[in-house]
């Protein structure tokens, strides 16, 4: 179906990105670096209460402070703050140093009031409360297909079992924050570090109250978002303030430990689960009763946006009779955003670990019930090839068998996807000294996309991708959509397609040169004369597609003495359509499984029940994986350029989780029920820790019952969500 | 953080006087500045210590390694010498943080580090070592605490060279007053033990200027665990040393980091060892008894098995 050039130059190989020499040099400006003249640091006071009413702020004393130029607070008048870091006021000022003198000088003048930030603890009927005037607990959405009662009496085997998933926090390297100008006529420049200039362009044109032609927002370079920053957040209305206030601009870029508080989470999820089928393994019913916390504004009819706890289930299985409830419970804590792949590695821990104790009950090997299993061919297709890559026949044994204190283990994971294309505009101009640029509204959230543009022009003119000036990040550049769901290239690369091969025709037109690519390109450049060629293009259909599978096997060693992990090897097999540029499809491959990995063993957002405050705002104690801790990550990528371009960047962080904590329960024969699977929890589930005080999971046990009091409304279970 | 004052100590001597009424010393700054950002620390004076004389020296003599307080952790853990004759010091120093951590880190600033308890660093609570109330982590989220202590406090000592020191029989000599004490690593902790508000045993003021190291034919090994393959605190570490004869153990040292106030000198598991072989089973059970006395909290017990499995890899690693 698709119109991309069989035979191709650039696309499809691996080429280095065309800004590489200038990140690593730090000739590229980040949104952090941006230094225009006279700007302030701007900082913002936080709660440091987990839930209070606000009475009042004193600025006062912060306005006297030397060198600071300005001071707000968020929000006039009484406020309910409702978790510890929501933002209260912000100064700013010509140092660092003034700032943080003058946030000290606030006064705030506050009523505490109770709260609660385990999830656990909030759904018990006499808990404190987020919202006075609902539970914590929201109204629970059921999906229900065929008979589930009735069904599990037909299966032949059933398994059961309790698992929950920990918040976990974006991370990206680079900070949420803007430098904002504006000026006195009310024209607005933003420096974003985002992953959606035409979002942050229309957040602060209606936080300043401005017509959007008046904001201009510039995105250079960034340094990750992983979903989390698509508007300006309340630091760019903030600084937005604050540059209108003094005339200068105004530059608040969030702290490691602000960022840890109040940007955005992956809600966390507890499931129970039973799952039943025939001897043969097929699948015959799904019944999952499940809650989790999106934050503050998590709890059903209490919440106030900020996405929902909710994930896709039986994940990418196709059961007959199904019945999914879940649950939102709100916490005093900061609020979910979108976070690569949303809700589906909590989806797919849960299933595909319930699938490997049913494949481990009935004696099947778990490649060949998911074989059985799974719906989708390509999938199917992938586990495959991934069996024969892997070694799969020969690496699995029986639960628990592997010798020794130090055990081996194997375990696999599939995952499903969209990243499709959508609506992108671009332009091209052709000079006749043969300089080409093509300008596009989109951004590089580190993703390589400035490279795909100059790619995809390459191919078509048949220039090397040095010789074409992508210009993006800029929303005076036609427009192009947020960087979320895995559309970008997808989205990007059509456009792109599009304009290029209207430009070179009309090149060709105008210079009489029938074939201008390549060689013939200048000489067909200077016949213009003083003319350049400027095309518009757009995405259009038949350049890209939707949807992926996606598999992974993990390897891992596990020392029962320690309860330590060492992940040997990871295998992707992954399908993305029409392999854009493999290095950074690849990068993208390499990412999702390290953030898995992340997800799998070591991050986890951590609260204190007692004070309501996080206790690991750092990279010190928020366990990010190191180079020490990625294994061998093998990559297959299915190159099928008849379907055209799919985003890659989402699918797949999806499995890692659930094949390596398949892996450790292969090797130890015991499961480890929660992430993220550290010593702790490895030792407890071998029964090695000595008898102590009450632990986390059977306290979990219980609340389990507490979710099946409750009224359930019938309703659209999340499905896919959109990100 | 606090606006503060800067001077240079150009002696040992001149350097308390220094310090004035709240001052600080600064070695490599790692631990002090992490403080001072979270305004734990506010002293109105910083003084410098790493330009003293002779205290980025590391000599051997008469088989006695003599380390500066600011020889960095980095110098440690790359030197040959201490590789072949103290390996639990090697073995330690590799351990600690990362490469940028180490190229910075001091010995001096590495012995007197204050508490990682994550309680104690948050800058919105005032937990009773920073002089308040209450230990959040006794009914708190207490993962990373201690299992043995003698005061309500429980939060351990995490550096990594206090422990492998402790094994070797090192002294550390300190500038105290007019004079230099010489203390064993148990005596530099010992007020941490007994005592919620401290994090040494160090008066302020009292200035680290060396450490020496003998060397009486001990075999040494350190191990840790930690959550994180490299560039990760310990969950437990292990020192241990001895004299091996024929496969006999004797003069043995153990010594756990991480589970107590105080690097964890097991005394009784020592004793037990003295002329043992050491095999599987007499390793066992040393570990036992080294053990037997931890007081786990609701998150900690797993750090009862991993000291346990430590101490008898650490002990059979004197053989090879
Ligand atoms: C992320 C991270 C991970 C780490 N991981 C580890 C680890 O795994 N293992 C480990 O052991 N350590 C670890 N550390 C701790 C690190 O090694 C210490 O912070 C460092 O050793 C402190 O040394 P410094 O020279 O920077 O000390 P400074 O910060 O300069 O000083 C530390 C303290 O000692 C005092 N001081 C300094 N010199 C002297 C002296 N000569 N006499 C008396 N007092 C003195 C200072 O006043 C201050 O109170 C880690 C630190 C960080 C931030
Ligand atoms: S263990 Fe010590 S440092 Fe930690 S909270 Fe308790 S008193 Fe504070």
């Amino acid at each position: 179906m698709s119109d991309w050039p069989k035979k191709t130059e650039y696309l499809g190989r691996s080429t280095p990105r065309v800004d590489g020499p200038a990140k690593v040099t730090g000739a590229a400006k980040y949104a952090s670096d941006v230094q225009p003249e006279g700007w302030l640091y701007g900082m913002i006071l936080r709660s440091k209460w987990p839930s209070a009413v606000i009475r009042s702020i004193d600025l006062e004393k912060a306005k006297a402070v030397p060198g600071i130029k300005a001071a707000v607070t968020v929000r006039n008048g009484e406020r309910h703050v409702r978790y510890y870091g929501e933002e209260l006021a912000a100064v700013a000022g010509v140092s660092k140093q003034a700032c943080l003198d003058a946030l000290r000088l606030i006064t705030v003048e506050a009523s505490p009031q109770p709260f609660v930030v385990d999830v656990v603890e909030a759904i018990k009927p006499d808990s404190a409360r987020v919202f006075a005037d609902a539970p914590n607990l929201g109204e629970a959405k059921i999906k229900e297909e065929g008979d589930i009662h009735g069904a599990f009496g037909k299966c032949d085997v059933v398994v059961e079992g309790e698992f929950s998933t920990q918040v976990q926090l974006h991370q990206a390297l680079e900070t949420h924050g803007n430098t904002i100008q504006v000026e006195t006529d009310d024209a607005c420049t933003a420096w974003a570090s985002t992953q959606g200039i035409f979002s942050v362009r229309d957040g602060l044109a209606s936080n300043l109250n401005i017509p959007q032609t008046r904001v201009r927002v510039i995105t250079d370079y960034m340094g990750g978002g992983f979903g989390a920053k698509f508007g300006p957040g309340v630091e760019g209305s903030l600084a937005a303030r604050m540059s209108r206030e003094t005339g200068l601009p105004v530059k608040i870029m969030l702290t490691r430990f602000e960022e840890s508080l109040a940007v955005g989470i992956r809600p966390s999820s507890y499931q129970r689960i039973k799952l039943g089928a025939d001897k043969e393994g097929k699948l015959i019913a799904f019944d999952l009763d499940a809650f989790g916390s999106a934050g503050f504004a998590s709890g059903g009819s209490s919440a106030g946006g900020g996405g929902g706890a909710g994930f896709p289930a039986p994940y990418i299985y196709r059961v007959p009779n199904v019945r999914a409830k879940h649950a939102g419970v709100a916490i005093n804590a900061g609020s979910a955003r979108a976070f690569r792949a949303p809700g589906h590695p909590q989806g797919s821990f849960g299933m595909e670990s319930i699938l490997d104790d049913l494949a481990v009950k009935l004696g099947i090997d778990p490649v060949e019930i998911r074989l059985k299993n799974d719906p989708l061919e390509l999938r199917r297709k992938e586990y495959e090839i991934g069996r024969e890559k892997f070694d799969w026949l020969q690496k699995y044994r029986p639960p628990g068998t592997s010798p020794g204190p130090i055990k081996t283990g194997v375990g696999v994971a599939g995952a499903t996807w969209g990243g499709g294309g959508r609506g992108t505009k671009a332009q091209a101009t052709i000079n006749p000294d043969g300089t080409v640029e093509i300008r596009c509204g989109t951004q590089d959230l580190g993703t390589g996309a400035r490279t795909v543009v100059a790619l995809v022009a390459a191919e078509i003119f048949g220039l090397p991708p040095e010789r074409i000036s992508a210009r993006i990040g800029d929303t005076e550049f036609p427009a192009s959509g947020g960087s979320g769901g895995s559309t970008t290239t997808a989205s990007v690369a059509p456009a792109i397609f599009d304009v290029c091969t209207k430009a070179l025709n009309e090149l060709q037109v105008l210079s009489g040169v029938a074939d201008a690519r390549g060689a013939n390109f200048d000489a067909a450049c200077r016949k213009l004369g003083m003319e350049p060629v400027v095309m518009q293009g757009e995405w259009r259909e038949g350049l890209s597609s939707s949807g992926v599978g996606g598999v992974q096997f993990a390897e891992v060693d596990v020392d029962t003495e320690t309860g330590f992990i060492k992940v040997k090897k990871i295998l992707v097999v992954q399908d993305c359509g029409l392999v854009v540029n493999k290095l950074t499809a690849e990068s993208q491959v390499n990412g999702g499984v390290i953030m898995g990995l992340g997800y799998a063993l070591y991050e986890q957002r951590v609260m204190d029940p007692q004070t309501g405050v996080c206790l690991n705002p750092n990279f010190e104690t928020y366990k990010l994986p190191g180079a020490a801790d990625v294994p061998e990550i093998e990559i297959v990528l299915l190159d099928m350029p008849e379907r055209g371009v799919i985003g890659i960047g989402e699918p797949v962080t999806i499995p890692t989780a659930a094949a390596v904590a398949n892996a450790v329960a292969n090797a130890i024969g015991v499961r480890v029920h929660s992430l993220p699977i550290t010593p702790d929890k490895v030792l407890e589930a071998l029964g090695q820790i000595p008898a102590g005080p009450e632990t986390a999971s059977s306290d979990l046990d219980k609340s389990f019952v507490v979710v099946e009091d409750l009224p359930a409304v019938a309703g659209e279970f999340t499905d896919d969500v959109p990100s | 953080m606090k606006a503060f004052e800067y001077v240079n100590a150009l002696t040992p001597t001149s350097a308390a006087g220094l310090l004035g009424e709240n001052g600080r010393y600064l070695a490599g700054g790692i631990d002090l500045l992490g403080e001072m950002k979270e305004y734990i620390a506010t002293p109105s004076r910083v003084v410098n210590v790493k330009n003293l004389p002779e205290s980025k020296t590391l000599t051997v003599s008469d088989g006695v390694l003599r380390l500066g307080a600011n020889v960095t952790v980095a110098g440690i853990a790359a030197e040959t010498e201490i590789l072949t004759g103290w390996p639990a010091l090697a073995e330690a120093a590799r351990d600690v943080g990362s490469p940028q951590i180490r190229a910075v880190a001091t010995l001096g600033g590495n012995l007197a580090q204050h508490s990682r308890c994550w309680y104690y660093r948050q800058r919105d609570l005032t937990c009773l070592k920073r002089g308040g109330n209450t230990c959040y982590a006794r009914d708190g989220q207490n993962k990373y605490n201690a299992i043995f202590s003698g005061n309500p406090c429980i939060s351990p000592v995490v550096s990594n060279l206090a422990v492998a020191l402790s094994a070797l029989d090192a002294r550390v000599v300190v500038q105290r007053k007019e004079g230099e004490a010489s203390l064993t690593v148990s005596e530099l902790y010992q007020d941490a033990w007994s005592n919620p508000l401290a994090q040494n045993s160090l008066a302020p003021g009292d200035l680290i200027l060396a450490v020496s190291v003998p060397s009486d034919g001990r075999k040494s090994a350190y191990l840790q665990m930690s959550e994180k393959s490299d560039f990760d605190w310990a969950l437990v570490s292990c020192a241990v040393s001895g004299k091996i004869e024929d496969g006999k153990i004797s003069g043995a040292r153990i010594v756990l980091g991480s589970v107590a106030p105080v690097p964890l000198v097991a005394a009784d598991a020592a004793a037990f060892l003295e002329g043992k072989p050491l095999d599987e089973s007499s390793v066992t059970q040393a570990a036992e008894i080294a053990l037997a006395k931890a007081t786990p909290f609701a998150h900690n017990g797993y750090k009862v098995p991993i000291a346990r499995a430590l101490i008898r890899r650490a002990l059979l690693k004197l053989l090879v």
